[in-house]
C-alpha cells in the first residue's frame, strides 16, 4: 500500500452495513478519529434506530468556514445537514428508511466528509486564479493568503498568485531520526520532477527551518530545527475544473500524512532489519561457544546409564 | 572487499589473536576480587599498551590489553546524517541485548560507538579463535548493513515521491 485513501474506512464500512436494507436497525454509539485530529460521533437518536447521525469535530473549523467551507458542504450535502450536536461542529443525519439517493454515492459522499471541508479554501484559491488570469492588470495585493491551522503547531497555507496557486505546509518532526528521514524524501519529491514522464507534475520546493518567502511575514511561525516547509505550486493545468480538480485537492491534503505515514514505515523497516541482523550476530557469538558433547556414561556391566 | 579493508581487518585480527592471551588473575588491590584489569585500571603494571588501528580519520578499533581482560572498541564509519542516525540506532539496539551477547559492553568507550570486553572466563569458555572471527564479521557486516539500510531508505524515498506525483499526469 503505498497510496493512501481519501476517505475515511471506518465511517464507510459502518455505513455499507448500516444502509443495507437486509440488516435491522439497531442502536449504535461510535467515536471515529481521522488523519490530523479530526473525530466524528456516529450515534443512533435516543428514541429511533432509524435515525443516524454523524458529527465531526476539527480544531480547524472555524477557519473552514471563514474560507466558505459551508457553501461546499451545503452543494455535497444539503438534504442531510442538521444543527450541529452539542461539542462537535457539524452534523448530517439519515433516515435509514428514505436516506435520498443511491446508498453507494451517499456512502461514498458521506466518507470524503473532512476531505470536503479542507476542499473549500482550494476551491476559493482556484477560482480566485481563474478570476484574476483574465484580468490584464492584477493587483497583487488582491491574493489572500488563507491559513489553516489543522494541526498543533502546523497549518496549511494557500495562496492565489495570477498564475499559479501556492500551496505550503508546515510541518514539525518531534524526532531527529524522522527529520533526516524527511530530507531524504523530500530532496527525492525535489528531485523526481526531473524525470521526463513527471514533468507535469507541480514543482515541489523544500525548505527546512526557513519559512519560504510567502508566508515569512505570518507572526507566530515556530523558529526551530524541526520545523519543515513544503512548497507545491499548481499551475492551472493541475486544477482544471472536474475530476482533475477534485483529485488535486484531495491529494494535496493527504500530503502530509503520507510523507509521514512513509517515514514511519521507513523506521519500521530499518527496526526489523536491525532486528534479523543482531538475531544473526548472536548466532555467529554461539558459535565460539564449544558444545558440550553429551557423552553416553556406561557402567561396568555395559549398561547404559543415564542420570534422572 | 574493498583494497584499503582487508588489510585492515587483518591488522585487527592479528592484534587480536596476539591480545588474546588472557589468564586468570586476582586483583592486587582487594583481597578475594577477581575483576577485568583493563576496566579497573588500579595495577598499572598488568596493563599492556593500547593499539589503535585505523583505516581513515572516522574508522578505528582500539585494543586495550591486560592480563586478564581485553576491551576492542570500535568506530564505526559515518559519513553523513543518514549513517550517524543508523550507526546510533544499531549500536544502541546491540547495547541493549547486551546480556545475550555476553561480551558486548553495555556502554562504549568514549570516542567510540561499540565496546566489546573479553575477560578470561569469556576466553576459557568459548574458542578464542572464533572470539576473533565473531569481532572481525561484526565490523565487516555493520558497515554493509548500515550501507544497505541507506541505500533502502534512499530507495524508498524514491518510489515514494515518483508515485505521488505520477498521479498528476
Amino acid at each position: 500500500m503505498i497510496l493512501l485513501d481519501y476517505h475515511n474506512r471506518i465511517i464507510e464500512d459502518t455505513l455499507k452495513a448500516r444502509f443495507n436494507p437486509e440488516n435491522k436497525p439497531k442502536p449504535v454509539d461510535m467515536s471515529i478519529v481521522d488523519f490530523d485530529g479530526v473525530s466524528y460521533h456516529l450515534s443512533t437518536l435516543d428514541d429511533q434506530d432509524t435515525k443516524l447521525n454523524l458529527s465531526i469535530r476539527w480544531k480547524c473549523w472555524p477557519e473552514l468556514v471563514q474560507y466558505g467551507a459551508m457553501d461546499v458542504l451545503k452543494r455535497e450535502y444539503n438534504q442531510w445537514i442538521v444543527t450541529p450536536e452539542s461539542g462537535y461542529d457539524f452534523t448530517l443525519q439519515f433516515d435509514l428508511e428514505n436516506i435520498g439517493a443511491d446508498p453507494e454515492d451517499v456512502i461514498h459522499k458521506v466518507s470524503l466528509l473532512k476531505r470536503n471541508a479542507m476542499a473549500a479554501p482550494f476551491e476559493r484559491a482556484f477560482d480566485a486564479q481563474a478570476m484574476a488570469e483574465q484580468e490584464d492588470h492584477w493587483d497583487p495585493t488582491s491574493s489572500q493568503l488563507m491559513t489553516i491551522h489543522y494541526r498543533d503547531g502546523e497549518a496549511i497555507y494557500v495562496q492565489n498568485q495570477q498564475d499559479r496557486v501556492t500551496v505550503i505546509f508546515s510541518t514539525l518532526f518531534k524526532e531527529e531520526t524522522d527529520r533526516v528521514f524527511a530530507k531524504v524524501f523530500l530532496q527525492e519529491f525535489v528531485d523526481a520532477r526531473k524525470k521526463p514522464h513527471l514533468q507535469n507534475a507541480p514543482q515541489v520546493i523544500y525548505s527546512h527551518r526557513e519559512p519560504p518567502l510567502e508566508i515569512r511575514h505570518v507572526p507566530g511561525l515556530l523558529d526551530s530545527e524541526s520545523m519543515g516547509y513544503i512548497t507545491f505550486v499548481l499551475f492551472p493545468r493541475n486544477y482544471a475544473a472536474g475530476a482533475v480538480r477534485e483529485e488535486t485537492i484531495s491529494r494535496i491534503q493527504i500530503f502530509r500524512d503520507y510523507l509521514h505515514y512513509h517515514i514511519k514505515c521507513s523506521k519500521a523497516y530499518m527496526h526489523s532489519r536491525m532486528r534479523a541482523r543482531v538475531s544473526d550476530f548472536l548466532k555467529v557469538l554461539n558459535r565460539a561457544k564449544p558444545e558440550i558433547q553429551a557423552s553416553e556414561k556406561k557402567l561396568a556391566s555395559g549398561r547404559a546409564f543415564r542420570r534422572a | 572487499m574493498s583494497n584499503t579493508l582487508r588489510p585492515y581487518l587483518n591488522a585487527v585480527r592479528q592484534t587480536l589473536k596476539a591480545a588474546m592471551c588472557l589468564e586468570n588473575f586476582s586483583s592486587q588491590v582487594a583481597e578475594r576480587h577477581n575483576k577485568p584489569e583493563v576496566e579497573t585500571g588500579t595495577s598499572k603494571e598488568v596493563l599492556l599498551n593500547p593499539v589503535i588501528i585505523s583505516r581513515n580519520d572516522k574508522e578505528r578499533v582500539l585494543i586495550e590489553t591486560s592480563v586478564n581482560s581485553l576491551r576492542v572498541s570500535i568506530a564505526i564509519k559515518q559519513a553523513d546524517e543518514i549513517e550517524r542516525i543508523l550507526a546510533h540506532k544499531f549500536t544502541r539496539f546491540l547495547t541493549q541485548r547486551a546480556e545475550s551477547f555476553v561480551i558486548l559492553r553495555r556502554k562504549p568507550i568514549e570516542g567510540y560507538d561499540i565496546s566489546f570486553l573479553i575477560t578470561n572466563s569469556h576466553a576459557e569458555q568459548m574458542y578464542k579463535h572464533k572470539l576473533v572471527d565473531f569481532i572481525i564479521q561484526f565490523m565487516e557486516e555493520v558497515d554493509k548493513e548500515i550501507s544497505e539500510m541507506k541505500l533502502s531508505l534512499n530507495a524508498r524515498a524514491r518510489i515514494v515521491s515518483e508515485s505521488y506525483l505520477s498521479q498528476f499526469n
